[in-house]
């Protein structure tokens, strides 16, 4: 048990989602700081005096050579070990839009036992060919070992993304994740009952990007690190809803908390 | 470096079940949608040019580790992927391949390169460049290839190679080489003799791209004549009586429309035909935009930095202050309309970051005005189609703010043919900085003092960017130098801004500004003011490559540069912070309290600036202007039943001015930074259009502010008066739909005019100058009945194209915007018609007003006629008295939907509310259709002030008497029906289906091909 869970939000290279990452850590309880990749690449900072990394959304390096890669190799070359290390002593990860297609891009999703940081399923284009920002919702699996999803349903986020089609080649890999639950949220149709999440492709615009499965995040087996293309921190107020305006909430805390909530309570019981 | 090779690195997306080659898809999809051309399919292969010693194996790590994702793509290093027979069995028959001319930014290299160095950091002399190839199949067989490769690449600034049929059956790819910046010759600074005749002067002048008058030549001429001038000038080793290049380039970058807005300081003699007024204007911008708004500071607190800074500031809460600015990019957004666009909106978020001691960009407004997208009249030579500038410009706009984590939250897109010869993009941001610093400064003033160090920040400086401010000065013609174009570097800012931001907490920074429009000269210059001078060594300034000369490095305007003034003791820290974030930071100069501006190179001195003279010494233009009103044909209205008013109302919505721009604006990223209260859509299929964005920037709390705009070029066809009463009263009322506090609204003048200043290429110039007196007159009114100062603006005065010997001059435009508070966003109204039994009422008045109305203008396209006289007008105190009582009934929960009547009229307005609740209703218009006023009118009339609101039906009588005084009309109730009507005394006036006008709004503007 421990009093105050630290959470590492990295950020630089344009990464750009790092300042509201870091408030929904600490609407959750945390104590969140941003900390720039190079603070860690230079040894001014270390993971080991965290309890969570967060990888937050962003264009880091615009992009360029495939969305994460290159901010991926900075961290896979840069700051291998500690990064192997932070995993492999039961912390938590979360990538969250470009912070998941970095964490894919490395080989740290769907990952490993080994934690070996191969890469074995990659993020490309959206079929439509172009960035968007639309309202999706989410469901997620109720079997999954992942932490930071424990006890969610479905939420309503927003994704924002270009390349978010979630695809591997190998389709015994899918099964192997879905197996174990590392296939742990899905774009689903919010007019089927819950729940609905299946392997069927939805159509444009219910699955924003054509992913495999509909595949929305996932997590390595352990269920710690997990990674997603929609933004749940983008939804931490009732206000920021897509459709509050109409439903005239009880406001407060918005439909995304509940993943970091999650994870800073299990940090608090289990590190 | 000559013996250095160059490897050829080829990527291509794996086609596997599951997996596409989008890229392709998205050329084949373009074509289909903009050109009508089928193509079979596209395949796309991404090349690299690395020009670095690698051993095989490292090259093979290259492609392994860098260049290629292992699970998608298939890669090949010094073998092209075409002779590949298991990956393409058919040869293409045409392959395309685009790659940047030499020098241009090239945003996709400089990320790889980076990438290299993780790699291979000892490799610090590689170079990169990447190419594009498209591979067609099943091409049209009368489709010319050579129009096909212009289709791909803008010649401005890329280059292609082509391989065609024949050259593809026999395994000929096309090829390019590597881009090597030419080698640039350091030239001396050149003295310019000004004793000269006035006509050389002028020659001077024009051969210069220097965009000086006569008079102003001969200001320059006389300033070097002055015996102290002299003394000073021999003094420091200058020529005596003539200026340097480097001060010439610098003057008439200083002195230049763009920068000193000279139009809007001029003396004006203008005359009024219908009045017979005869009067003189010293100064529109200080007779109506800052008096007004001086006058205004007077009764508020919160005016906090108004008209010096690059952007307004205005405080929001105790600890925050908001600031904004818009800015346009018309002229480089013709030439290059992704990367005109794209330094657009990353040059205003550079005027955010360099106000005060530096403001974070929270928020983009995008506005744009282009020729009609399927435009299919005569295009003169030169100029691109609209809908490649639509493109073009979007795609610019998008990366610029997506990539920056900046949110669109608000915008416009205006069609109109004459915009086809200059389109106009409006680039707007706002910022929020702290009240105060931790050190206890006051973060929207800078304090800047003598000795201070200059830094340069961010880019180096390259001959991309040279002129620009001047030729923006300048009619666009077909001799518009490609120097002028640039394309922005969205990742080099992002990290710049970081560490700006981090320096400003720090308190590292005294001053700041950006380095836009002239480059050092303006930046440099303009902070100098405020010690009272600065010397500045451009010997030490970075380059993109050697060679340049001293008044190219002054006045270059390569990208993503801010200028810094650092104290002394605070250089260790502040240039710790710029290595920490990979941000390039130079000691360039330092402040002085010289009363001069003085540039050296190395030791030798090449450029005295006495400061007075560079920035009072521009002589005030005299203008004429003259007043006539334009009298046009009424329209002629068909006569129509319920079905064909239902027709009309589809037409007006599948207008490009009305149609849903939702493709587009989907793309933005509208809700980083997690603030997004009131978004561009709304409704139950998040479809329905919002009036204003509303954000709550401080995660948790729900404090408010507002962003919205107006634009109406149409109008000044008939008055440019009410155009611009039209455009302010329109982003008002939009700030009113989503429950604004009038207490606190602020504004921005962004305009954008034909060159008004008659000579003999413009004889019309008095009276496109009247236009503008009257525009000038309309906004001190209209401002000033509102309590709304405008805070911060530009103009663009210079938008006429010349080409193929035709002018074609933009409608004169302003674009408004409002920036207003909001107490508390739980509060916030959104467009869309909530629930069945809502009650809907219009509220304002309409009239007989449908001059220049939308559908004016499409009657007039389809039978003829004219576009009509009555304009509508503007009542400041009816409006005012309206949008006090709604915000007021808003924020008791009153009011459950509003939306803005304006363009199109209560008939699109009502449509639009359906849309949102995907439910038809049918519309009662007894009572505002009277002998006054027509059917037309109250259906299709953009009579100003009026708003469509619902209403829950337990809260009807309290709403009523919340409006007691003024024009209120109960109108029907929300419903879930399939058909909307309209009915006047019982009889049907317009029926149409709902989900027809639906596919008509969605339709004209989705260039996708996906719905």
């Amino acid at each position: 048990m421990i009093d105050t869970v630290r959470v590492a939000v990295l950020y630089g290279f344009g990464i750009n989602c790092d300042h509201e990452t870091k408030a929904v850590f600490e609407m959750a309880g945390a104590e969140a700081e941003r900390i720039h990749v190079n603070e860690l690449v230079n040894g001014d900072k270390d993971l080991a005096d965290y309890h969570i990394m967060a990888v937050p959304g962003g264009f880091s390096f615009g992009d360029h050579l495939g969305s994460g890669r290159l901010l991926g190799n900075r961290l896979r070359f840069g700051i291998r070990e500690m990064v192997q290390d932070f995993v492999k002593s039961g912390k938590l990860v979360i990538g969250i839009c470009n912070g998941f297609q970095v964490l894919v891009k490395m080989g740290l999703l769907p990952g490993d036992e080994e934690v070996s940081l191969s890469q074995t399923a990659s993020l490309t284009l959206n079929n439509t060919g172009h960035y968007e920002d639309r309202w999706v919702h989410l469901e997620f699996d109720p079997a999954s070992p992942c932490v930071w999803t424990k006890g969610l349903e479905r939420i309503r986020v927003p994704v924002r993304h270009g390349e978010g089609k979630f695809v591997t080649t190998i389709d015994a890999n899918l099964d192997e994740w879905a197996e174990n639950g590392q296939l742990v949220v899905r774009y689903v149709d919010p007019n089927d009952a819950y729940p609905s999440a299946g392997d069927e492709s939805l159509p444009f615009p219910i699955c924003p990007n054509a992913s495999m499965r509909n595949i929305a995040g996932v997590c390595d087996p352990t269920g710690r690190v997990f990674g997603l293309m929609p933004h749940p921190e983008a939804n931490h107020s009732t206000w920021l809803g897509a459709t509050w305006t109409r439903e005239m909430p009880e406001h407060g805390e918005g439909e995304g908390m509940a993943i970091f909530h999650n994870a800073v309570n299990f940090a608090k019981e289990n590190l | 470096m000559g013996d250095v090779p160059v490897h050829l690195i080829e990527v291509t997306p794996r086609e596997l079940p599951g997996l596409q080659d989008t890229r392709g898809e998205s050329i084949r999809s373009m074509l289909a949608a903009d050109h009508n051309l089928s193509v079979g399919k596209v395949r796309s292969i991404t090349g690299y040019q690395v020009k670095a010693n690698l051993s095989p194996s490292e090259l093979l790590q290259s492609l392994q580790d860098l260049f290629t994702d292992p699970i998608i793509e298939l890669g090949t290093a010094n073998k092209s992927l075409l002779d590949d027979k298991s990956l393409f069995p058919e040869p293409p028959e045409l392959a395309i391949m685009v790659g940047f001319k030499p020098g241009v930014t090239d945003n996709a290299a400089q990320a790889a390169l980076d990438g290299f160095y993780t790699l291979f950091p000892a490799q610090k002399d590689a170079q990169i460049a990447t190419t594009m190839t498209y591979l067609f199949w099943d091409v049209p067989t009368d489709t010319d290839a050579v129009w096909l490769a212009k289709t791909l690449h803008n010649q401005m600034i890329e280059r292609a190679a082509l391989a065609n049929t024949n050259h593809c059956s026999n395994s000929v790819w096309p090829q390019l080489s590597f881009p090597e910046r030419p080698t640039v010759t350091f030239a001396p600074p050149a003295t310019i003799d000004l004793e000269v005749s006035n006509e050389k002067l002028i020659e001077i002048s024009e051969e210069g791209l220097l965009a000086l008058n006569l008079e102003e030549m001969q200001a320059v001429q006389a300033h070097y004549r002055d015996p102290d001038i002299q003394a000073a000038r021999k003094a420091l080793g200058l020529p005596m009586t003539a200026p340097t290049d480097v001060e010439l380039e610098c003057l008439a970058q200083t002195w230049s429309e763009h920068c000193s807005h000279k139009i809007f300081a001029a003396k004006i003699h203008h005359v009024d035909t219908e009045t017979g007024e005869d009067s003189e204007i010293n100064s529109l911008f200080k007779t109506h935009i800052m008096q007004p708004t001086l006058d205004m500071q007077k009764e508020v607190d919160w005016l906090l930095s108004i008209f010096h800074d690059n952007s307004g500031v205005i405080e929001w809460t105790d600890d925050w202050s908001l600031c904004i600015k818009a800015e346009t990019h018309n002229s480089p957004s013709a030439l290059d309309p992704f990367g005109g666009a794209m330094t657009g909106i990353v040059g205003v978020n550079r005027d955010i970051l360099g106000t005060g001691l530096g403001a974070r960009p929270i928020a983009n407004m995008d506005v744009f005005c282009f020729g009609p997208p399927d435009y299919d009249g005569d295009l003169p030579g030169g100029l691109f189609h609209p809908s490649r500038v639509l493109r073009g410009v979007h795609a610019g706009i998008r990366a610029g703010g997506n990539e920056s984590g900046i949110p669109t939250v608000n915008g416009a897109i205006v069609f109109d043919d004459r915009f086809i010869g200059k389109p106009l993009v409006y680039a707007g941001t706002v910022g929020i900085m702290p009240r105060h610093l931790p050190d206890g400064r006051e973060s929207h003033d800078k304090t800047p003092s003598a000795g201070d160090i200059v830094y340069m920040l961010g880019g180096r400086v390259g001959s991309d960017g040279i002129h620009g401010a001047t030729f923006s000065s300048l009619e666009l013609t077909e001799e518009s130098p490609s120097s002028a174009v640039q394309i922005g570097d969205p990742i080099t800012q992002k990290k710049m801004i970081d560490m700006v931001l981090e320096a400003r907490d720090a308190g590292l920074i005294q001053v700041i500004t950006d380095n836009g429009a002239g480059g050092l000269s303006s930046s440099v210059g303009e902070m100098a003011e405020l010690t009272g001078g600065a010397e500045l060594n451009l010997a030490v300034v970075p380059l993109k490559q050697p060679g340049l000369s001293s008044w190219e490095i002054l006045v270059s305007e390569s990208q993503e540069r801010m200028t810094v003034g650092v104290s002394e003791e605070n250089i260790p820290a502040f240039e710790a912070l710029a290595a920490l974030h990979e941000v390039e930071a130079t000691a360039v100069g330092t402040f002085t309290n010289s009363g001069a501006f003085i540039v050296k190179h190395g030791e030798k001195t090449v450029a005295h600036l006495p400061m007075d003279f560079m920035h009072d010494g521009c002589p005030q233009l005299n203008l004429e202007s003259e007043w006539k009103q334009p009298v046009h044909d009424e329209p002629k209205y068909p006569k129509s039943n319920a079905n064909d008013m239902g027709k009309i109302l589809e037409r007006i919505l599948a207008r490009p001015n009305v149609a849903s721009k939702e493709w587009w604006v989907r793309q933005y990223d509208h809700e980083v930074i997690a603030q997004s209260v009131i978004k561009p859509f709304c409704g139950v299929n998040h479809d329905a259009p919002g009036d204003a964005a509303v954000i709550a920037p401080l995660h948790g709390d729900t404090r408010g502010a507002v962003v919205s705009c107006g634009i109406v070029p149409r109008y000044s066809d008939i008055d440019a008066y009410a155009m611009t009463a039209a455009s302010i009263d329109e982003a008002v009322r939009n700030a009113v739909c989503v429950g604004v506090d009038l207490d606190k609204i602020a504004g921005l003048d962004n305009f954008c005019w034909p060159d008004p200043i008659e000579s003999e290429k413009t004889p019309d110039g008095r009276f496109k100058l009247a236009q503008l007196v009257r525009s000038n007159r309309a906004l001190d009114d209209v401002c000033r009945a509102y309590n709304l100062p405008c805070i911060s603006g530009k103009d663009s005065m210079k938008n006429d194209a010349k080409l193929d010997g035709k002018k074609i001059s933009i409608p004169p435009t302003l674009l408004y915007t409002v920036l207003g508070d909001h107490q508390d966003v739980r509060k916030a109204v959104s467009s869309d018609f909530k629930d069945k039994g809502d009650q809907i009422y219009l509220l304002g008045e309409t009239h007989q007003e449908l001059g220049a109305s939308e559908l004016s203008y499409m009657l007039a396209e389809e039978t003829g006629g004219g576009i009509g006289n009555d304009v509508p007008q503007i009542d400041t105190t009816r409006n005012l008295t309206l949008y006090r009582a709604l915000t007021s009934a808003m924020s008791k929960g009153l009011v459950r939907s509003a939306h803005d009547c304006s363009d199109g009229g209560l008939a699109t307005a009502v449509a639009e509310c359906c849309f949102g609740c995907d439910g038809a209703t049918t519309i009662n218009l007894d009572g505002l259709v009277t002998d006054n006023t027509d059917l037309w009118a109250v259906m299709f009339g953009e009579s100003l002030g009026r708003i469509l609101v619902s209403v829950k039906p337990e809260n009807t009588s309290e709403f009523e008497s919340a409006m007691a005084g003024n024009a209120v009309a109960h109108i029907g109730t929300v419903d879930d029906k399939k058909t909307l009507q309209f009915e006047l005394e019982g009889e049907p006036v317009l029926k149409a289906s709902l989900s027809k006008l639906l596919h008509s709004w969605k339709d004209t503007l989705n260039m996708g091909g996906e719905h």
